[in-house]
């Protein structure tokens, strides 16, 4: 449905994104996940034409978004980082004009709208002006303008940011519930945002792609991706060592006891085998009383730190590995000098027109100095 | 066809509802209808009172009252529009740009001529919907005289009203484009009215062929000729040429932001 090769866009000589390349599925979702100014929003800009591409191509189902930008426009839905409405107007009156524009034909635009704001639960909200809605109803209706022409491909920019738990929900449920009939891009810098929607995960770092994967193959893939935690009671050195020597364990660290008598233990292990049942039975031999055997399993924090902010990418490379293994670090190292001359440049003239809306959003987040001047994410 | 059409109905009507929704389009009419008021009592009254004088001295020159009244007034409303169209004009690109509505608009099915038409089409009403009560006091000042005045030279003088605002709402629609800031946007566009009034000046005060260069391009005096019941092509022409420089460069300038900057 999207077909993205080898993007590249630079603003000015500094490099936004380099070679991003993915796809994705009809009917799946796709989740894009990077720290802000990692190139998430570029990205996005350029599938729905609204940036142009340096070079690369990108095709949204079967049309080139730069050659044939209104057959694209037609069949995308996007809603960008700030939902795009009107203040003055109301619910009912600023959809039926995105489905005015959109081109819906007279006679379907009642009905289009309707469907809109029946999903995204708009019903009570219909007649009030946009200006009076909670930050809630403003992403809700910042979603159902993105719905109400019905388009094959969503792409939806950091929908949940600034939303109340109980509200990310129901953007959560709202946006497994489109799935299927249409093709959803989603981006987010936090990592519960994509794992729970999500079939598969792009994750994007500094302008580049480091890992494209399935939730559940992604933690699979990681360096010591998971391991027991065995608590127990009795000598421990025998049983230290016999444990060691087991098919699949990795290493076995000792942890703070939590009771006092009762040792703590991490087995780590290195495949994917269910070493469990050989663990138990060793502890047992070796004559130790087992009171707690859990298994931990690496989250997708686990990797998205390990993908994302490390110098030299530790985790297995999923899907890609020359990228992530031999690509990244060099751009790492050139990005280094240039990174205190790129502020002070952009300061200037161009300061002048950037929109207050994205330019919060970015300096919000102090974690990761990434280009956080481009005003793209 | 049919769907640029639907496009441009659509901005338009946004835009209409905007403005008449907004307290702040309304104040700038107040004004207007104000200032429009008052100096359409004073230039009736001066040219009653040299018609008197004219009269006593019986010099035999007699003053066409209605016609002078007619053509004051309409002089007046254009130094009045060059200072309050901008007003109108100065929200119309920094608006969408502050809500990130250029963003909906940019990765909508519909170009940028489209937007800029509809915008320009928008605001050009309301600013008809200005003018609408003026014609009310000229038409009862105008017809209570004997003989009454052409309604030619009164159609064709509202006319060029219209195109004149037609081509400072346009440049001052390009001028919005170029910031996010409404006020920076009001303040530059004001500058490029001075800059007009004070052309025209210079047109006025050079003679020989700079003047005529400068006369042919000077957007007041065409608007004066019209005024004055003077009908050239020429005159259409240019503030016709104004306007769609103005969507030109309009159109271009959403273009340029979205690529180099955004």
């Amino acid at each position: 449905m999207i077909t993205v090769e080898q993007l590249h866009k630079q603003y000015g000589g500094t490099p936004i994104i380099q070679d991003v390349t993915f796809s994705v599925n009809a009917g799946e979702i796709l989740g894009f996940l990077g720290p802000n100014g990692a190139g998430k929003t570029t990205t996005m800009r350029i599938l729905t034409g609204y940036l142009p591409a340096t070079s690369g191509t990108a095709l949204v189902d079967g049309a080139d978004v730069h050659k044939t930008p209104m057959a694209v426009r037609r069949k995308i839905g996007y809603l960008p980082e700030t939902p795009p409405l009107y203040p003055e107007m109301t619910v009912e009156g600023f959809l039926t004009f995105v489905a005015r524009i959109k081109g819906i034909a007279a006679g379907d635009r009642h009905s289009q709208v309707e469907s809109a704001i029946r999903r995204c639960n708009l019903e009570e909200k219909r007649h009030s002006l946009i200006r009076k809605l909670s930050k809630g109803f403003r992403q809700r209706v910042g979603i159902a303008q993105a719905i109400v022409h019905d388009p094959p491909v969503i792409i939806l920019d950091e929908p949940t940011v600034g939303l109340d738990p109980r509200q990310i929900i129901d953007v959560r449920n709202l946006i497994k519930s489109l799935a299927g009939d249409h093709t959803i891009i989603l981006s987010a810098h936090i990592l519960p945002e994509v794992s729970m929607t999500c079939d598969r995960i792009t994750i994007i770092n500094r302008g580049r792609i480091v890992a494209t994967n399935t939730p559940s193959q992604l933690v699979a893939q990681l360096q010591g991706g998971s391991g027991y935690e065995v608590e127990v009671e009795g000598p421990l050195e025998t049983a230290r060592s016999q444990l060691q020597q087991l098919a699949g364990v990795r290493s076995v660290e000792s942890l703070p006891p939590r009771v006092n008598g009762l040792h703590r233990l991490m087995v780590n292990l290195s495949g994917g085998e269910a070493a469990g049942p050989q663990l138990a039975h060793t502890v047992v031999q070796a004559g130790l009383r087992l009171h707690e055997m859990r298994r931990v399993q690496a989250s997708l924090e686990d990797v998205f730190l390990q993908l994302t902010t490390s110098e030299v990418p530790a985790g297995e490379p999923v899907q890609r590995p020359a990228l992530a293994a031999t690509v990244a670090p060099p751009e790492v190292m050139a990005n280094a000098p240039s990174r205190p001359t790129a502020p002070s440049g952009q300061s200037g003239w161009r300061s002048w027109f950037r929109r207050s809306g994205s330019a919060s959003t970015h300096t919000s987040n102090d974690s990761t100095p990434v280009d956080s001047d481009q005003g793209g994410s | 066809m049919r769907t640029i059409f639907s496009n441009i109905l659509a901005i338009y009507r946004k835009e209409l509802q905007g403005y008449f929704a907004s307290p702040f389009a309304y104040v700038v009419a107040g004004i207007f209808w104000l200032l429009s008021g008052v100096l359409f009592l004073r230039i009736l009254q001066d040219v009653q009172n040299v018609a008197a004088i004219n009269d006593q001295l019986g010099g035999g020159r007699s003053v066409d009252v209605p016609y002078e009244v007619l053509v004051g007034f309409l002089g007046w409303l254009a130094v009045l529009c060059l200072f309050l169209l901008p007003m109108l004009s100065m929200g119309l690109y920094t608006e969408e740009r502050k809500l990130g509505t250029l963003e909906l608009l940019a990765t909508s099915p519909l170009t940028n001529w489209s937007v800029a038409l509809g915008k320009l089409l928008g605001v050009l009403t309301f600013f008809l919907t200005m003018v609408l009560p003026l014609l009310i006091y000229e038409a009862i000042a105008i017809t209570t005289t004997d003989p009454p005045l052409s309604w030619k030279l009164v159609a064709l003088g509202h006319l060029g009203l219209l195109l004149m605002a037609a081509a400072i709402l346009s440049l001052g629609m390009f001028v919005s484009t170029l910031t996010s800031s409404t006020i920076l946007a009001a303040i530059l566009t004001f500058a490029l009215m001075a800059a007009l009034l004070i052309l025209n000046w210079v047109t006025q005060a050079v003679t020989g062929p700079v003047g005529a260069v400068l006369s042919h391009l000077s957007l007041l005096e065409h608007y004066g000729n019209l005024a004055q019941g003077v009908f050239e092509l020429d005159s259409l022409v240019l503030l016709l040429s104004y306007t769609l420089l103005g969507l030109f460069l309009t159109a271009q300038s959403v273009d340029l932001f979205r690529y180099q900057r955004s």
